[in-house]
Order: structure tokens, then C-alpha cells, then sequence
């Protein structure tokens, strides 16, 4: 029998928010274990929560990005777990009036065809306590860290319209693009602000039943939610045709192994709404001011770049990608240099050099400015393709322009044909063998000599002068 | 007799040298936190637990120059009166004042039982930082004293915005409001239904008052409702479900006492929770987890019913300048076998507890017994000064 698979997929994103969700706590789960914890979000009796303004404009401003109605009326229930990474009992969550509703992302298949994904909904929570266990001795221990309680998170709920891993590795990188448009987080699956579990099942193709489904958690990168998923779906079509019943359970993605693994399910029951968070009404009004403050997101980019820049739709999707990329080649082309050359260096320089010394483009020391006075050097042809390359690495290293760099250490190139005459003579003197070479008609004794001239002027010589004198002065000869 | 006191202040002296409380002694609950107290709220789930900061309430109480005297014995959780003294300090003549946590109508049966005023302020009204209950949606910061004009510097001291608790209205505490010219030009809606099941006597005594209140020219309306008989019901059941989710945070592992020998954290859980509340607060709970997990439909529809009580209610108060209803003044110790013989006492209370109305105990006089006044939304101070009135009235025929 031919199967299909049915994916949905829920995406929590931890947004990089100053502070707690409902606490003035610092957000930064990494620093020293306990340090950002106060009587609220540890729940002492008698703590009192107040949502964070903050918070609520940039997972607002995470739902317009994606496309999605913010509701005019959503409220936090209180998820009921007894679990040491949780202090009072319960998460607070939007369980039954989500932040926003509908939306989606478009993303090319395997075949290159259109598939619109569907977001069900997008709610706020707060996040949990993270536990360390560890030995003491041979006893073993378990610590609860509090930092990370109160984090605020979003959480993405997609309806189950994926129907292969390479659809949901996808529409995460997509997403990914699209929530750091806005600013609202980092997406990082090896750090922990952006975390996947999918929800698959099986079913024969052409149907259109919905089967038993099983939660898969704990991968760390794009690839291993994809990985995951095609394991779990090899897996439940194995047993299906072996006969075996499916049930509803959650399991752990084991990265080395390669295989999902069961895990002990948590108690949950039906959700209260909680009474201490008053209900959040948005207005119209609100919303509008807030959707003035969306940035131009990645597909309206890519358009517009093609249009004003003339690159190809493929160029465009690669800069659009990444808002800094994209604005660190507007900033180059608006600098003069041809959008030809931007997008050349960036992709095969700038990108690499930049990872390389662990920078952010956005924050690199090459600014475009900088970068733009070696590219107008080198279109001017000032300059040599191997010296340009030398003072990009020289421009990380100072803070001198790229004309300073160029004077300071002689990779002007010598465009003055009387010296580049003189040593076409000089060296034609020198190798009269090669001269004779080239009357015979033996092709590579040229590129000898313009590799002779080159030399003679210390690498510094206009290679396109040289090889045009050269062939004056051999017509000549 | 157990003492009133479960904790005396060491040092009572007023930390500001004048304020509008200047020297006025208020008695707390360990419902209410105060830095470095045992603020255990009357649980073994907290117990030993020593609060970190100040409620608000506190924090305001200190600023006006008040005398903070110490914690009274509570209830667990204030859940009830079974246990409490609430109101004896100021009986006694230990205190001016009390702040008793009012869930169900605490602070207004308390105050009764001291022949005292006992206010439940309007939702919104005042801080419920650092309150330490069981039902967030009821419970307020009752306030109890021998007299209205205490009453009044209390609210005015205690209402307010408070940036600390979001759930409060931006509005300031009312003004205290002018005493009814003439009681003539009043008006108090009576619900008949609310006289139903009340012990002999208790009706007795409320029929007197109104009588009294009558003779003296006040009108009394009657306003109908044969839906009155929800209010409890609806009050069981919300307040009974949010307890259940909300205590989740009272979990005697971070604080309280943790029993020996559990096998796994799951365990411990358990265990904690199951020895740490007492009996009548664990059958409340155990009654919320029963509706939320087992009849959710029905907590839902009790949050309707709910919502709708509450316009009917609101629709009441705004035809009439207050509804009269009939207040209990002793909470027999001895018949609270059950969790309804312990809510007994409360019959007439929830509807403000339910509304989110504000409510004024005003005591017995006589062969006046005790009443409740309720009010429209955030109508605390001509409350007060209608409640001064009418009291007056009570007192001066006997």
C-alpha cells in the first residue's frame, strides 16, 4: 500500500525581550543559575503577574510578519502540571482566546510547486524552569534553574498541512527569515529560542482520514526536524503494515542514533482561564499603529529588488533572506558600486570573512561605506582583483579607508602607459627567446611576458594596460 | 479561648511621623504579606514560609502612619471562619481595625460577629498584592472597623492605582461621599428570595431592621430574583475550580513542610500536597479538581450564569440606592462537619462575592440584626456614608 504522511507542526519561539513576561526580571536564561528570579516569577505566595507591554507589542508585531489576524480579544489560561520546572503548578498560556488566528507561509516543494501552509493559531505562554541532574557523589540530584521561568515564548500552531519533511524543513527556515524580519528573535534551533515539535501520523494515500499522531520533540537543528520526521514516518508505516495499533504518544528525537525514542507523558487536564491576567483588547487602532511599524518583509524585498536592482529572482531570494544582508547590498549599490559587484562580494567575501572572525554584518567594522571606497577603487581599476582582496582583510584589521590602505601600502596599480612602456622594453630586452617565441606563433610565450612585465612592476602594474601595450609594441616590433 | 494574636508586631512604632492613619492600630492576617512575617496564611502548605516583600496594602498602611499590630488566628487560606479570629482584635479593643481577607463574605460575618463595620471594597478598587488566598477572582482586601469614619480613611488610604497589580482600575479611590440629606430621598432594594433557608432568627432580625429603617422613611423595594439561589451554587463552582488550578502554587515543596520517603518528585508532589492542606480546604479543592476535570461543561456554564447574575445584580443596584440583604453574626464552631455546613454562614454574602460589588456589613442593634448593604461599582464611599446613616438609625430607637 502507498502512504502518506500527515505533519503539523508547533514552533515555539522565545522572544528577545528585555525582560520577563510578567516580572521586570532580566531575560537572560544564560546567566549565572537564579540570578533573574524575584517573588514573581518564582510564585511565592502572594506574587502577582503583569504582562509585559513589551512583550505583547513584539509577538503582535511576530503575528502581523507572518500574516496572521490578531484577535480583538485573547486571555491566558492556566495549564495545570505538577512538574519542578514549573512553580505554581500551572503555565500560563493562551489556551482558549490565542493572540492570533490564521495565516501562513508559501513555500516550493521538492517539485518546485507552490504549497500554502496554514498557521491554526498563535498564542503567548511563558516558559519553565530549566532542570540540570546531576551526580553528587553517587547520589543522584536534580536543579531547577529559574532564569528561563517567565521567559516570554510564542507558540506557533500549524494546521496539518505538511506532507513531507522537506515541506516542514521549509516553511522553519521560511519562518525563521521571517520572525527575524521583525526583529522579534534570534530563531536559533542549537540555542533554544526556537524549538520544533511535530506531530505525525500516517494514512493511506488519497485518504483523507486522521490518524492516531505522535509528538516528536527535542531536535536542535532544521535538518534533525526533518531527519525525525522521516524516521517516525518510516517507522509508523513499518508498523502499520506489521499490524501493529498506533497510540497517542510523545517521543525524543536521539540526534546520534539517529531514532525516536518514547517518553513518560505529563499529566494535563482541561484549562481554567486564569483570573489574575486581565483579558487583552486590542483595537483597531492599536493594531494599525503596530503594523506601521512592520518592516518590509522577506518576499515584498525580493520583489522589490529585482524591480530596482535588477538582479536575478534567485540573487534576490539569497539577499532577501537575511534583512542585513539585504540592506548591507542596498547600502553598497546606493554607494555607487553596481549591484553586479555588491552581490559578488557579499556572497564570496564580506559573508565568509564576516563568519569566519565571528562578527554580525549588521555590526561589522567593514560598514558598506567602507566597503564601497575599495569596490569604486577596483571599478576604477586603481586596483588589482588580488590587492582588492588584501585590503578587504586589511579594512577588518583598521579603521583606515580603503584609499588611505591602498596609498599606505603601494596596491595602487601603475596606469601610466610611459612606465609600463618602459618596462614592456625592459623586459622584451631581457628575453629575446621569448620575443622569437611569440613571432613563431607559440600562443603561451604571451602570457609569459605580460607575467614578466607584472613582475617588474612588483605586482603593481594595470594587467589590461600591459597585455594592450604588449600587443602594440609586438605589432610594432 | 485561644489567644487573637498568632504574631505581634515587635516593633509597632508608626515608621512616618503623621498621615491620615497617624496611630491608628490595624491588625493583620497571615494572608497578608508583610517582609520577615510569618505570613503562612494559616496553611501547613506555607508553613514556616516568611514573606519577602510587602503587599501593598501593608505598604500603604506603614505610609499613613498606621500602628501595624500583628496577625490575628485565621482560617486556612481565610477559606471561611472556622478557626479565625477575625474582628476579635478590634472587639477586644486590641485594634481599630482589621484587614480580613472576604471571599465568600469573611470580613462581613467577622465584623458582625464583632459588632463592627465591615467593608468588601468594589473589585478594582484595592491591591491584592501580596494577598495570600485561594480564589483570585473573589477574594478582597475586606476591611473592619468599630466605625465608618475609619472605614473611610481606610479606603482612601488603601484604594487606588497600584502600578504592582494590573488588575486594578485606573480610576482613584472615590471621594468620601456627603451623608443622605434626608433618608426619605433613600431607596434599598430588598430580594425576597434572599430570606429563603435563613435561620429563624436571622430573618427575624433582618425584618426588624428593615422595619426600623422603614419607620424612619426610608423605602423599601423588592426586587425579585428567582434566580438568587445560584449565587451560591455559581459561587461553589467557579470559586471552588479556581482554587483547585490557582493552589497549584501552594505546593509545600519549595516552602511548607515536605514529607520523608517519597519514591520519585511525583511522588513528593503528592504527598506534599495531600498532608499539607486541611480538611476543609482540601474538600474544596478536591471539589474544584471534580468540576475541572471530570464536568468542565458545568464550570463553564456556572461562568455564564456567572456573568449574567452579575448584570441582573448591577441592574439592581443602579434602580436603588442599595440592596438591603440579611447578614449572620456567629459561625457555630461546632456544626462544620461538611464543607456546606462551613459555608452555611455565607448564604447571604456571595452575591457580592459572585459580583464583585462592593458590600457593607453593618452590625446588630438591638432587635436589629446585622445587614449588608451593596452597592453599585466602585460606589464604596456613598456606601459608607449611607451605611452611617442607616446604622445611626438602628441605634438611636433602641
Amino acid at each position: 500500500m502507498d502512504f502518506e504522511a500527515v505533519i503539523g507542526l508547533e514552533i515555539h519561539v522565545e522572544l528577545n525581550c528585555a525582560t520577563k513576561l510578567f516580572c521586570d526580571c532580566p531575560n537572560r536564561p544564560g546567566d549565572e543559575p537564579n540570578a533573574n528570579t524575584c517573588p514573581t516569577c518564582l510564585w511565592l505566595p502572594g506574587a502577582a503577574p503583569r504582562l509585559s507591554q513589551a512583550a505583547l507589542e513584539k509577538a503582535a508585531l511576530l503575528c502581523l510578519g507572518l500574516g496572521t489576524e490578531l484577535q480583538p480579544l485573547s486571555a491566558f489560561d492556566q495549564k495545570v502540571y505538577y512538574y519542578p520546572d514549573l512553580p505554581k503548578g500551572y503555565q500560563l498560556s493562551q489556551v482558549h482566546l490565542p493572540l492570533s488566528r490564521g495565516g501562513g507561509i508559501t513555500v516550493a516543494n521538492e517539485r518546485g510547486e507552490a504549497r500554502a501552509l496554514r498557521i491554526h493559531h498563535i498564542h503567548m505562554e511563558e516558559d519553565v524552569a530549566k532542570l540540570v541532574h546531576e551526580l553528587e557523589g553517587r547520589q543522584p540530584i536534580s536543579l531547577v534553574d529559574f532564569n528561563r521561568a517567565g521567559v516570554p515564548l510564542v507558540e506557533i500552531v500549524t494546521e496539518p498541512d505538511f506532507r513531507t519533511p522537506y515541506e516542514a524543513m521549509e516553511f522553519l527556515k521560511a519562518l525563521r527569515t521571517q520572525v527575524r524580519y521583525v526583529g522579534a528573535s534570534e530563531c536559533s534551533m542549537e540555542n533554544g529560542t526556537m524549538r520544533v515539535d511535530a506531530n505525525i501520523s500516517v494514512r493511506p494515500r488519497g485518504s483523507s482520514q486522521m490518524n492516531t499522531k505522535v509528538e516528536v520533540k527535542n531536535m536542535n537543528s532544521v535538518r534533525h526536524v526533518g531527519d525525525a520526521i522521516a524516521f517516525e514516518i518510516a517507522r509508523q508505516i513499518a508498523a502499520v503494515q506489521a499490524g501493529e495499533a498506533l497510540v497517542l504518544h510523545t517521543r525524543l528525537w536521539d540526534p546520534d542514533k539517529k531514532t525516536t525514542i518514547p517518553m513518560r507523558a505529563k499529566f494535563e487536564g482541561p484549562c481554567v482561564p486564569d483570573p489574575s491576567v486581565p483579558a487583552i483588547a486590542l483595537t483597531p487602532a492599536w493594531i494599525e499603529a503596530l503594523r506601521a511599524r512592520l518592516p518590509e518583509m522577506p518576499a515584498a524585498k525580493a520583489e522589490r529588488l529585482v524591480k530596482e536592482q535588477g538582479v536575478s529572482a534567485e540573487d534576490a531570494a539569497f539577499l532577501s533572506a537575511d534583512a542585513h544582508v539585504a540592506a548591507y547590498f542596498e547600502a553598497l549599490t546606493a554607494h555607487g558600486v553596481t549591484a553586479k559587484m555588491a552581490l559578488h562580494w557579499i556572497a564570496t567575501q564580506v559573508l565568509p570573512a564576516v563568519r569566519e572572525r565571528g562578527q554580525d554584518l549588521s555590526a561589522s567594522s567593514v560598514t558598506p561605506e567602507r566597503l564601497a571606497g575599495l569596490l569604486t577603487l577596483l571599478a576604477r581599476d586603481e586596483i588589482n582583483a588580488n590587492a582588492a582582496r588584501e585590503v578587504l582583510v586589511a579594512l577588518f584589521e583598521c579603521e583606515s579607508s580603503a584609499d588611505e590602505i591602498v596609498s599606505a601600502r603601494g596596491f595602487r596599480q601603475i596606469s601610466d602607459t610611459g612606465v609600463i612602456d618602459a618596462l614592456i622594453d625592459q623586459v622584451l630586452a631581457a628575453h629575446p627567446a621569448a620575443l622569437a617565441d611569440v613571432r613563431n606563433g607559440v600562443g603561451k610565450a604571451t602570457g609569459f611576458l605580460i607575467g614578466q612585465v607584472m613582475q617588474a612592476s612588483q605586482g603593481k602594474a594595470n594587467p589590461k594596460l600591459i597585455k594592450e601595450r604588449l600587443a602594440e609594441k609586438l605589432r610594432q616590433v | 479561648m485561644p489567644p487573637i494574636a498568632l504574631f505581634e508586631n515587635p516593633d509597632p512604632a508608626p515608621t512616618v511621623p503623621d498621615g491620615p492613619l497617624h496611630g491608628t492600630r490595624v491588625a493583620l492576617q497571615p494572608t497578608v504579606s508583610v517582609a520577615g512575617w510569618p505570613t503562612d496564611a494559616g496553611s501547613a502548605a506555607l508553613a514556616g514560609f516568611t514573606a519577602l516583600e510587602d503587599a501593598t496594602v501593608a505598604q500603604r498602611l506603614r505610609q499613613a502612619g498606621a500602628v501595624l499590630t500583628g496577625l490575628t488566628r485565621a482560617s486556612e487560606f481565610g477559606f471561611g471562619l472556622h478557626g479565625s479570629q477575625a474582628g476579635a482584635a478590634v472587639r477586644s479593643g486590641a485594634a481599630d481595625a482589621e484587614l480580613v481577607l472576604d471571599m465568600m463574605g469573611e470580613c462581613r460575618v467577622a465584623a458582625a460577629r464583632a459588632g463592627a463595620f465591615g467593608l468588601v471594597p468594589s473589585v478594582g478598587l484595592v491591591s491584592r498584592l501580596g494577598l495570600i488566598g485561594l480564589i483570585p477572582s473573589m477574594e478582597r482586601c475586606g476591611l473592619l472597623a468599630r466605625s465608618c469614619g475609619t472605614l473611610r480613611t481606610l479606603l482612601a488610604t488603601l484604594g487606588g492605582p497600584d502600578g504592582r497589580d494590573f488588575t486594578l482600575d485606573e480610576t482613584p479611590p472615590p471621594a468620601p461621599a456627603p451623608l443622605p440629606a434626608d433618608v426619605r430621598d433613600v431607596t434599598l432594594g430588598v430580594i425576597p428570595q434572599a430570606l429563603d433557608g435563613l435561620p429563624a432568627g436571622q430573618a427575624a432580625g433582618f425584618r426588624a431592621a428593615l422595619a426600623r429603617l422603614a419607620a424612619a422613611g426610608v423605602t423599601v423595594r423588592e426586587l425579585p430574583l428567582p434566580e438568587y439561589e445560584l449565587f451560591a451554587l455559581v459561587h461553589m463552582i467557579v470559586g471552588s475550580v479556581e482554587a483547585s488550578s490557582c493552589a497549584g502554587r501552594y505546593d509545600s515543596v519549595r516552602y511548607g513542610r515536605r514529607p520523608p520517603g517519597a519514591k520519585n518528585w511525583n511522588d513528593m508532589y503528592l504527598g506534599a500536597r495531600g498532608a499539607a492542606f486541611g480538611l476543609r480546604v482540601k474538600s474544596f479543592l478536591i471539589q474544584g479538581a471534580f468540576f475541572q476535570f471530570e464536568r468542565y461543561a458545568a464550570y463553564e456554564n456556572a461562568c455564564r450564569i456567572r456573568a449574567r447574575l452579575a448584570a441582573a445584580a448591577q441592574r439592581f443596584v443602579s434602580e436603588v440606592d442599595a440592596l438591603a440583604l440579611p447578614l449572620a453574626d456567629t459561625v457555630p464552631e461546632d456544626a462544620a462537619a461538611t464543607l456546606a455546613q462551613a459555608c452555611a454562614p455565607f448564604a447571604a454574602t456571595r452575591l457580592a462575592s459572585v459580583t464583585g460589588l462592593p458590600a457593607l456589613a453593618l452590625p446588630a442593634a438591638g432587635a436589629c440584626g446585622a445587614l449588608q448593604l451593596v452597592g453599585p461599582r466602585l460606589g464604596d464611599a456613598r456606601l459608607i456614608a449611607l451605611g452611617e446613616t442607616l446604622a445611626a438609625l438602628c441605634q438611636e430607637r433602641n
